[in-house]
């Protein structure tokens, strides 16, 4: 098992620096000069090749990449061009308010989506599944953007039950959770379902049905036990996307975070802000996939006895 | 599952009894949304930012403030007197002023508050570059030296990039000052600033000092202002709709009419300072040769897109200038308006014959050119009329958008022929940034190089002792400009804001360029 996992960890290491050179050169491919938001209206040439100096963009792309590798490796992301401070105090500032929100998503796509699963999964073909599934399937179509101004007009304009945006107090985090936790919540219950469904035909449950056990209780006990694996993968895998998906929603709702920066940094062409933010966002999926290969891992004993 | 389900549902429903009994905003504060290009400013701190919103020109007082016919008047100055030849400066300053921290504003402190954009790393030092030192003739009087005449320096020094910073705070709190603590002279002091979310602004109880413009000169009348920063159009609408915010500070041409179906909100307009336009490539054929040019600018029917794409509301535009700056006052032959008999003759004169498809030809080529816009919609949508209106004489033009980072970009290839964008400016200096001969490509997007026009433009920009002088040599260079048609102008918007009727009252009128410090002195929150 710790030889394993040695590995999984060491196979991180290309992924990073595939995800960095491609993080860091599309960024330099993509038209535009964080300069030209820096110069004012009268500003020569000679203070434009100055300030490029001072922050080392007059130097060659490869040059520019082993510079912002090696300081990022260091802990330093830079100073923002734009904003004028350093990024990780940018980052620190933001990442708590994303992770609030995106871990409440999760929290309720886990809760409701499991929930919804197994309500249809045992009620299979009557109307309770048939409408979740439509449900479901409705959820996981909508774009978050659009569902966000849905909600504002239904509980904030129509209903005044939450503030429109913003970021004070908890009421303020009600209608972001459930626009970013909805389509999650579809893909769990789905999942939970087919993977109930699945399960339930398995030997081991014509055993305990056998064996005389109430069926609920098989279903809930030993059945949903089984079914839950691929859930805490998909839902491991959803970390990363999670926090992408707060983007626009954090943009809809005017909160602070991670998505508002990286969106404010991009029109601004605020190169090293966009370039933490990028990696960060890229950091949640690998490290969100290390973790589902990890719980599936312990949770799952033929996996585990193959590594062992 | 099944317990933590039931849980979540008794939580929501408390909650939501908590949120029935939230109240209303208590009285005697407001809540402003920051117009959506201001969202985001990183700092407070005027020499330092290349950026700064509405919220500064509250911490900072200026020496000069401006009407809204941009004639100057004072403010922490109580009078000023140019020397004969432009050379130096004396400045009388008000007595009795300080700054938040308690500090007196004097003498003293002006003339540390300018050594600072000498000494302090940043991109705003030409605001006093042509400021060569500071005399302290006597507690409340300064005499600036110049290093050259520099006309434009009250305009200088009533911009926000100029509003005075108390400096030894300054000193003590470096990158912090700004951003967790600023020190001005203005009516309203910092109580938080929450970058990108809020700032939140307390009354200035000792403020008797503000603009001469404004009806109130202090302390003003509403207790707490709290910016809140809204990215969203559509969201800060929606904000103002169910009360949570009380004022748009900027309101799309689209939101409009959203704003206006609401029986407790109004619209308020003032002067815009922006112009929009179509360069035109003078390098590119067929638009080297000018009677091409003056035909296409010709084509341009203001008054028709003034109605049609903005609803009446705003100005047509007829020079390169907003029309408050005294600059825009060229002679009448020089004004570039629609008139497409002239625009049909100069075209057959250059040999562009009418073809059966409505496309002029010559030689066996059709009059084809291309024509860049931006993806904003209003852009979008401008520039379709505009391409309409060019077919109307004969001339195709085919759009291509770009996104609206990446187009100043493309103008630096010098590829264009014909474009529309706008600029947001309201000095005369902005002809020298359009058509300098050395920034062609972008920002001189039609790639005007005219020896004549630079020329005028050395005289506009460093040759003027004073005002008077400036503003004919800037008059004289617009004027010539534009005879030689390297653009064609289009339209002058207003800045649109909205309001809550019910929670705030305005003044009746508001004399200055911008919603700022006189409207903020004599804006008052109902009962």
């Amino acid at each position: 098992m710790l030889s394993w996992l040695v590995k999984r960890l060491l196979m991180l290491v290309p992924v990073f620096l595939a995800v960095s050179v491609v993080i860091f050169s599309i960024l330099h491919f993509i038209p535009g000069d964080p300069i030209d938001n820096l110069l004012k209206i009268g500003s020569s040439p000679e203070a434009r090749a100055e300030v490029e100096a001072r922050y080392g963009l007059d130097k060659p792309l490869p040059v520019q990449y082993g510079i912002w590798l090696g300081n990022v490796l260091t802990g330093d992301l830079g100073t923002a061009i734009v904003a004028r401070r350093p990024v990780a105090d940018l980052i620190a500032q933001a990442l708590p308010h994303s992770l609030r929100l995106g871990g409440l998503a999760l929290l309720f796509s886990t809760v409701v989506g499991v929930t919804l699963g197994v309500v249809a999964a045992l009620l299979r073909d009557r109307w309770p599944d048939r409408a979740i599934m439509g449900g479901v399937l409705l959820g996981s179509t909508m774009p978050s953007f659009w569902l966000g101004l849905i909600l504002i007009l239904i509980f904030s304009v129509s209903l005044g039950w939450f503030p429109v945006s913003g970021a004070r107090g908890w009421e303020s985090l009600v209608l972001p959770v459930l626009t970013i936790g909805l389509g999650g919540t579809a893909l769990v219950a789905r999942i939970t379902r087919v993977s109930m469904i699945e399960a339930s035909g398995r030997d081991f449950v014509m055993l305990l049905h056998a064996k005389g056990l109430s069926p609920l209780r098989i279903q809930l006990r030993h059945v949903l036990r089984h079914a839950l694996i691929p859930v805490v993968t998909i839902l491991a895998l959803r970390i990363g996307w999670i926090l992408g998906g707060a983007v626009t929603v954090e943009v809809v709702f005017a909160r602070p975070g991670l998505g508002t920066l990286l969106i404010k940094s991009l029109s601004q062409h605020d190169y090293p802000v966009v370039q933490a933010c990028l990696l960060m966002l890229a950091m949640a999926v690998i490290l969100g996939t290390l973790l589902g290969d990890i719980l599936q891992a312990l949770m799952d004993p033929r996996v585990r006895a193959a590594l062992s | 599952m099944t317990v933590s389900f039931r849980k979540s549902v008794l939580a929501a429903s408390v909650s939501l009894a908590a949120l029935l009994s939230a109240q209303a905003l208590a009285a005697q504060e407001a809540v402003f949304a920051m117009s959506t290009n201001e969202v985001g400013a990183p700092t407070y701190n005027p020499i330092k930012a290349t950026m700064l919103n509405t919220a500064t020109g509250l911490l900072f007082d200026r020496l000069v403030s401006q009407a809204a016919d941009l004639s100057y008047h004072p403010w922490l100055a109580e009078s000023w007197e140019e020397a004969p030849d432009g050379m130096s400066w004396t400045f009388k300053l008000k007595q009795g002023v300080t700054f938040h921290n308690g500090e007196p504003f004097n003498a003293e402190t002006v003339k540390a508050w300018l050594e600072l954009f000498k000494t302090t790393e940043g991109e705003n030092a030409y605001m006093a570059e042509a400021i060569a030192s500071v005399e302290v003739l006597d507690d409340h009087t300064v005499k600036f030296v110049m290093s050259r005449p520099e006309p434009n320096l009250l305009y200088n020094l009533s911009s926000t990039f100029m509003g005075v910073v108390e400096p030894k705070s300054f000193a003590a709190l470096g990158d912090n000052y700004g951003v967790t603590e600023v020190y001005g002279t203005g009516p309203y002091k910092l109580e938080s600033f929450s970058i990108g979310q809020e700032t939140v602004l307390v009354r200035n109880e000792d403020y008797t000092w503000g603009p001469e413009m404004a009806k109130n000169h202090g302390p003003a009348k509403v207790e707490r202002l709290t910016f809140r920063e809204i990215p969203e159009d559509s969201t800060a609408f929606l904000e103002l709709k169910t009360g949570g915010v009380d004022f748009l500070l900027s309101v799309p041409a689209d939101l409009m009419g959203e704003v206006q179906k609401e029986a407790n909100l109004a619209v308020l307009t003032m002067a815009g300072q922006d112009v929009w336009y179509m360069p035109i490539n003078v390098t590119k054929a067929p638009f080297d040769d000018i009677r091409v040019r003056e035909a296409a600018a010709k084509a341009i029917n203001q008054e028709e897109i003034l109605a049609a794409v903005f609803g009446g509301v705003g100005a047509v535009a007829d020079t390169f200038l907003i029309s408050a700056l005294p600059e825009s006052h060229v002679s009448d032959g020089a004004k570039i308006k629609y008139d497409p008999a002239r625009a049909n003759a100069l075209l057959d004169e250059a040999g562009w014959v009418m073809g059966a498809n409505g496309v002029r030809e010559k030689d066996g080529q059709p009059l084809k050119v291309s024509l860049w816009t931006q993806s904003d919609s209003i852009f979008r949508r401008l520039t379709e009329v505009v391409q309409a209106q060019l077919k109307a004489v004969g001339i195709e033009a085919e759009i291509t958008t770009f996104d609206s980072s990446t187009i100043r970009d493309q103008y630096k290839t010098g590829e264009q022929q014909l474009a529309v964008r706008s600029y947001n400016w309201d000095n005369a200096d902005i002809v020298d940034w359009f058509f300098g001969a050395d920034r062609l490509g972008y920002p001189n997007v039609s790639m005007f190089n005219d020896p004549k026009a630079e020329e005028l433009r050395a005289a506009a920009m460093t040759g003027s002792k004073n005002m008077e002088e400036r503003i004919a040599n800037f008059t004289a260079y617009h004027e010539y400009v534009l005879t030689q048609f390297p653009m064609a102008p289009i339209y002058q918007p207003v800045q649109a804001m909205a309001y809550n009727k019910d929670r705030i009252a305005l003044p009746e009128k508001i004399d200055a360029p911008s919603f700022g410090a006189a409207a903020f002195l004599d804006l008052e929150v109902k009962e």
